[in-house]
């Protein structure tokens, strides 16, 4: 509880510093409404919880934070996001420069066939944030660090991204989105492939990660939601139900289908 | 009896086996299906499967090995006279071959009774000469020892036929009878079938691998005849390849297999990036219409015939070719045939086949690397040439792999583009040849089994199986490994 006070009292003070802030959206595959009329407004350093049933849009909407969906061809968006203020749809943003700053860990770990330090050091490559080797090292590093990973892996820089156990390879996926020194972190189902000591680890990173970034996760366990989040936003077929204190929504749930969701009887 | 009718025969007792079989079963339990322990059809398949397979396969063997047997026995008896006429026993064997069939036609057109030809004596008889009142030609005169020959041979194929016709309805029949006895309801027949299923298809897959060991063994005895008569060092480093069926010839493979690797390095020059760009185009790049008909537009060329490919060699890329290289310009090709002719109606033909090998392999790279990559803001190209193809590689390498092996055992497009000469030259604008190309040309025409201008074939067979089996093993291993990095 306390953990959860201190947190309160961290928000508030960040109250106004809106990272991302969505009105009107409206997602569409083909002709399936997936996301229909989200307003939301995603604060700065602290961790928002996407939480619903399954195939209720939070992937598709976590999705639309880093344009990810202009990769579908058949998904449509509608409605303004804005990160920092600056419409992330518009014709002159390049989805590719987005991406560099909005960062995404993905549901299954994912580590490139290559080794584990070109895993971490392919972004600020390929973003040229290094000016020579010895930059580079320094990077990868530093996200491998702050990942919480290299003391694991400092003396198998060489070795394969794919040999390593699940939680490792998570953990490694992530120090690759921190090395491009993105402003906000997207993690979808981050630990859903994972065994629960892992997991300890991944949220634990998460906590820490939330003094820099804005972090948004969305998750399938309610006790992680519970755990890491300051923030929750409850989906449920398309639509933004409730969205609040972590904490409010699951003690004080405004709407019956919250109420039931968190209480298991829809899921 | 001919075979066909025997065959009839035998068909008709499976099927006549499978009614009553069938009809046995069922009147055991008074027409009940539910207390036979099978369906009916099977114990009628069962009585049928054991009129009809035995049967069958103890003729099939009869057939191979009956003429093995007569010629056999028919050519000890020739030994001695053909050290007195000084023939080899092959060539007497294929006149008694031929008499003996044109003494069945003359019995047949009853122009003889089937004693007098068994009977004959050139003694008496002008035996060419009846025959060839019968319309039956024979090149030469008929020797005693030859005419007893045919006859024994007859006689022998005669007696063989009989006793298999009487052998092989008898298992018929047997097979018939014990099918039928089984045919009581607590018969487990289903089982029984289930079994003979699974044999037929185990004799199937044997007669696969039999066969390839046999095209196999064949090829290493030739080879070991060839080398018993021609020096192996000779063949293997010697760089002049002259054959002429005098005699004196020298067969160095080296030629050869030069023009082999240099016709396939441009082949596949040609093919690898156009067929690797082409697919990285259709998986990555292209949307679902043009896909939809790109992709089998590419797989059209696939099935067109090498010899078409020839044609378009000899036709349209050569003179091509010429126009642009040859002596009215910087004067580097004097004809259109030549290494660079083949080698690129090659390349186009081996297109698609890395093409679609290549598309299947990117598109097994999972959604997830992709994703992982846009996600860290990188571009396409940057996916592509950073994560896929890395990813793809060993794939990739294995589809080039077995486009190579293909170049290497391609005959007709060099044939009709590279011309015939057996040349080590570096120059891509004149005219070479290949191993497979050589292998046609030495054994096309009368060649003497004997000789090793003809036996020169199975070493040149014999080393290209080994070059392609080597690289499609090799192909083969590098795929399989590329695969498990995913599962
Ligand atoms: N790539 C896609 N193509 C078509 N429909 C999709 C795709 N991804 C998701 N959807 C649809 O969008 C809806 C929301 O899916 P998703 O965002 O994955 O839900 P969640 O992550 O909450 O489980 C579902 O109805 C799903 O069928
Ligand atoms: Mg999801």
């Amino acid at each position: 509880m306390y953990d959860a006070d201190h947190n309160r009292t961290e928000s508030r003070v960040s109250q106004n510093e809106i990272k991302i802030s969505s009105r009107n959206v409206q997602v569409y595959y083909g002709d399936n409404h997936a996301i229909k009329d989200v307003d939301v407004d995603i604060e700065d350093r602290l961790v928002t919880a996407f939480i619903g049933p399954s195939g209720c849009g939070k992937s598709t909407f976590l999705r639309c934070l880093n344009r990810m969906n202009d990769t579908i061809p058949i998904c449509r968006v509608e409605g303004d996001i804005h990160i920092d203020g600056e419409d992330i749809y518009d014709k002159r943003v390049d989805p590719v420069q987005l991406r560099a700053k909005v960062g995404m860990v993905f549901q299954k770990p994912n580590p490139f066939p290559k080794s584990i330090y070109d895993n971490v050091a392919y972004g600020p490559k390929i973003h040229g944030l290094a000016k020579n080797k010895s930059e580079l090292d320094d990077i990868v590093e530093r996200a491998l660090k702050r990942a919480a990973i290299w003391d694991e892996v400092k003396d198998r820089l060489d070795a394969s991204g794919t040999g390593l156990s699940g939680g490792q390879q998570q953990r490694l996926c992530i120090a690759r989105a921190v090395a491009t020194e993105p402003e906000v972190l997207l993690m979808d189902e981050p630990c859903s492939a994972l065994d629960p000591i892992a997991t300890g680890q991944v949220e634990e990173l998460i906590d820490e990660l939330k003094q820099n970034y804005s972090v948004v996760i969305v998750t399938h366990s309610m006790q992680q939601a519970a755990r890491v989040s300051q923030k929750t936003a409850f989906f449920h077929l398309g639509n933004l139900v409730e969205y609040g204190e972590t904490e409010k929504i699951f003690t004080n749930p405004q709407d019956s289908r919250t109420e039931s969701y968190i209480t298991g009887r829809i899921g | 009896m001919t075979t066909s009718l025997l065959v009839l025969i035998v068909l008709a007792l499976g099927v006549g086996g499978y009614i009553v079989g069938r009809a046995r079963a069922l009147r055991g339990v008074g027409g009940d299906q539910r207390k036979l322990h099978s369906l009916p059809s099977y114990y009628g398949t069962n009585v049928a499967m054991k009129a009809i397979v035995p049967a069958l396969l103890v003729m099939l063997v009869w057939l191979l090995a009956q003429p093995l047997v007569v010629e056999s026995s028919v050519r000890g008896d020739l030994q001695e006279e053909s050290v007195r006429q000084d023939r080899s026993v092959s060539l007497m064997m294929s006149d008694v071959r031929r008499l003996a069939n044109g003494l069945d036609v003359a019995v047949e057109s009853g122009m003889m009774t089937r004693e007098r030809a068994a009977n004959m004596r050139t003694e008496f008889t002008d035996v060419r000469e009846r025959l060839g009142e019968a319309g039956v030609a024979l090149g030469s005169a008929v020797t005693s020892p030859v005419l007893r020959a045919a006859q024994k041979y007859r006689a022998l194929s005669e007696t063989g036929d009989l006793l298999r016709t009487g052998i092989v309805l008898a298992l018929a029949v047997a097979g018939l009878g014990w099918g039928i006895r089984n045919s009581t309801p607590e018969y487990r027949a289903r089982n029984v079938v289930e079994t003979g299923v699974r044999i037929l298809l185990i004799l199937a897959s044997c007669i696969a691998i039999l066969t390839t060991v046999g095209i196999v063994l064949s090829l290493v005895f030739n080879t070991i005849e060839f080398f018993r008569i021609y020096p192996a060092s000779d063949f293997f480093f010697s760089t002049t390849w002259s054959p002429s069926f005098g005699g004196g010839s020298e067969l160095g493979i080296l030629p050869l297999l030069w023009g082999t690797l240099y016709i396939s390095l441009i082949a596949l020059i040609v093919a690898v990036p156009v067929g690797l760009f082409t697919a990285i185009y259709l998986s990555e790049y292209a949307s679902k219409r043009v896909r939809s008909v790109a992709k089998p537009a590419i797989e059209i060329l696939a099935g067109i015939p090498t010899i078409v490919y020839g044609l378009f060699a000899l036709l349209t890329i050569g003179p091509l070719l010429l126009s642009v290289f040859g002596d009215s310009t910087v004067g580097w090709m004097d004809a259109g045939t030549a290494v660079m002719t083949a080698g690129i109606a090659m390349g186009i033909m081996l297109i698609p086949f890395v093409s679609s090998l290549s598309d299947d392999i990117i598109n097994a790279v999972p959604q997830a690397m992709r994703d992982g990559s846009y996600g860290l803001g990188a571009t396409q190209s940057e996916t592509i040439k950073q994560v896929i193809l890395p990813a793809a590689l060993p794939g990739i390498v294995g589809a080039v792999l077995l486009a190579a092996s293909r170049a290497i055992g391609e005959t007709m497009i060099v044939v009709l583009g590279a011309g015939a000469a057996a040349r080590l030259s570096l120059n891509p604008f004149e005219a070479m040849t290949t191993v497979t190309a050589k292998i046609v040309s030495q054994l096309t025409g009368d060649s003497d089994f004997g000789s090793p201008e003809a036996l020169v074939a199975f070493a040149l067979g014999m080393t290209l199986f080994v070059v392609t089996l080597g690289l499609n093993v090799l192909a083969l291993y590098i795929v399989r490994k590329y695969r498990e990095q995913y599962e």
